[in-house]
């Protein structure tokens, strides 16, 4: 199962997006950015599985939770920013 | 000890606000810095309060910024929406919290409103002052020396029919009175967390609407490439480090006021406020009471009142005299030049309380002024 990444630009956006997402039934996880994902350095981001990542951003939008950006897995492994 | 000096912070909190702390200090690093357990564990107790003040205040979490006190939230707040020589209109009852910011800028104070107890003089003079031009207004919702609750739906309406933004004092009504941030449509709201909040001194809130300007500027854990502060709440406003086992301890007590209600300990409150007020009427007091009046009430004791309240303590009654850091108050009761005595209940206030307060007061001898 492929892992992806939910940015946020706060611990607190984070934790608002955990909330909604795990209030939605959605499992996620926060942890640190890593640095690469993030040019302004320090953030917080939520890791979801593949198949949650779509209503997990719709959910997070509707909330009107800011997140930054949404990153993938691709077939190698290698993560890069989506566009959902 | 007697404690009824509620109006300057809660004393007895409930059991958990110290568990709390104890338990923040032994577990908790430092909140948005680290993705390790202790750092992480502390960023959930700092969420777990802004949930719990969102919940209590009807707004989102993101929109509640924690600050060190009542005081410093409302500098900020101050600072956001005042620039020098901006005309600011304020109510006849606030505290230097609120004018001494004001002063330090350069604004023109208007007071509007001097008449305890009077909500059509409120009301009336802050229509007339708005209506004469504001760029901001300020208003306490209960006057921490009279108790006076000032009728802040009214004035809210009045601000915003005339687009004038605002903030709300409730450093004595925070925990005692319903607060409906969505609804009342300030600026901001300030508040400690130390009184009617039941949280550990050290702790505040500051409500936002949407945006501020730091007072502080530092580390907040994001963005951290940037010079510039990060543009989002609560971080914004947050430079530093939090005060983690005090904001711990103060979820406890927004916990307490959530299960209890808030209505329900302003009822018990005001309870003894009734029977306090008849008491110091019977003997012979000078008592400040009308409608519209939360659980402080302010006396004259026949004798110097700083005198007066050092005798009480003496006989295990702790209440607080003088000028109570709000000489705007005392000018428009015409208090400023004796102070009063003032006596504000607690949450866990009760009839003994007010009985030995009373029977104290009885015992008080006149002084030759």
């Amino acid at each position: 199962m492929k892992l992806f990444y939910i940015t946020f630009r706060s611990v607190t956006f984070a934790q608002r997006g955990e909330r909604v997402l795990t209030g939605a039934g959605i499992r996620c996880t926060m942890q640190r950015t890593p640095r690469w994902m993030e040019e302004l350095g320090c953030g917080y981001a939520l890791r979801v599985w593949a198949a949650d990542v779509a209503p997990a951003v719709e959910r997070l939008r509707a909330e009107r939770v800011q997140l930054r950006r949404v990153y993938g897995s691709r077939d190698d492994g290698q993560l890069e920013e989506l566009t959902v | 000890m007697i404690y009824l000096d509620s109006g300057a912070t809660s004393f007895h909190k409930p059991p958990a606000v110290a568990r709390a702390v104890i338990r923040a200090m032994n577990t908790c690093a430092n909140p948005g810095r680290g993705g390790y357990p202790a750092a992480m564990e502390a960023a959930r107790q700092v969420y777990r309060c802004r949930e719990e003040a969102a919940w209590l205040f009807s707004c989102r979490p993101e929109q509640v910024v924690m600050t060190g006190s009542c005081t410093q939230g409302l500098n900020i707040a101050i600072a956001t929406l005042v620039r020098p020589g901006a005309r600011v209109v304020v109510s006849g009852f606030e505290h230097n919290a609120v004018i001494r910011p004001l002063h330090a800028l350069g604004a023109e104070i208007v007071i509007a409103g001097r008449r305890l107890f009077d909500w059509q003089d409120t009301l009336d003079s802050f229509r007339r002052a708005l209506d004469r031009g504001a760029e901001a207004a300020v208003f306490t919702h209960v006057s921490n020396v009279f108790g006076y609750i000032l009728p802040v739906e009214q004035l809210a309406a009045l601000c915003r029919d005339r687009g004038v933004p605002f903030i709300i004092d409730a450093a004595q009504s925070a925990g005692t009175m319903e607060l409906n941030f969505e609804a009342l449509g300030p600026a901001f709201i300030a508040m400690p967390g130390h009184k009617s909040l039941l949280g550990p001194q050290g702790t505040g809130i500051l409500l936002c609407r949407e945006g501020g300007r730091p007072l502080v500027f530092g580390g907040t854990g994001s963005l951290s490439a940037s010079r510039e502060m990060p543009p989002d709440l609560p971080e914004r406003l947050e430079a530093g480090t939090l005060n983690v086992p005090g904001i711990a301890g103060l979820t406890q007590g927004l916990r307490y006021l959530n299960r209890v209600g808030v209505e329900r300990v302003g009822r018990r409150e005001h309870r003894q406020l009734r029977r306090c007020v008849a008491g110091l009427q019977s003997r012979g007091m000078a008592v400040f009471s009308g409608p519209h009046q939360a659980a402080t009430v302010s006396f004259l004791p026949g004798m110097d009142c700083e005198a007066a309240a050092e005798q009480l303590g003496r006989q295990g009654i702790s209440v607080r005299a003088g000028l109570h850091c709000a000489p705007a108050a005392h000018e428009s009761a015409g208090t400023l030049a004796t102070g009063t005595v003032r006596v504000s209940f607690g949450y866990d206030a009760g009839d003994a309380e007010t009985e030995a307060l009373l029977r104290a007061v009885s015992r008080l001898p006149p002084c030759p002024q």
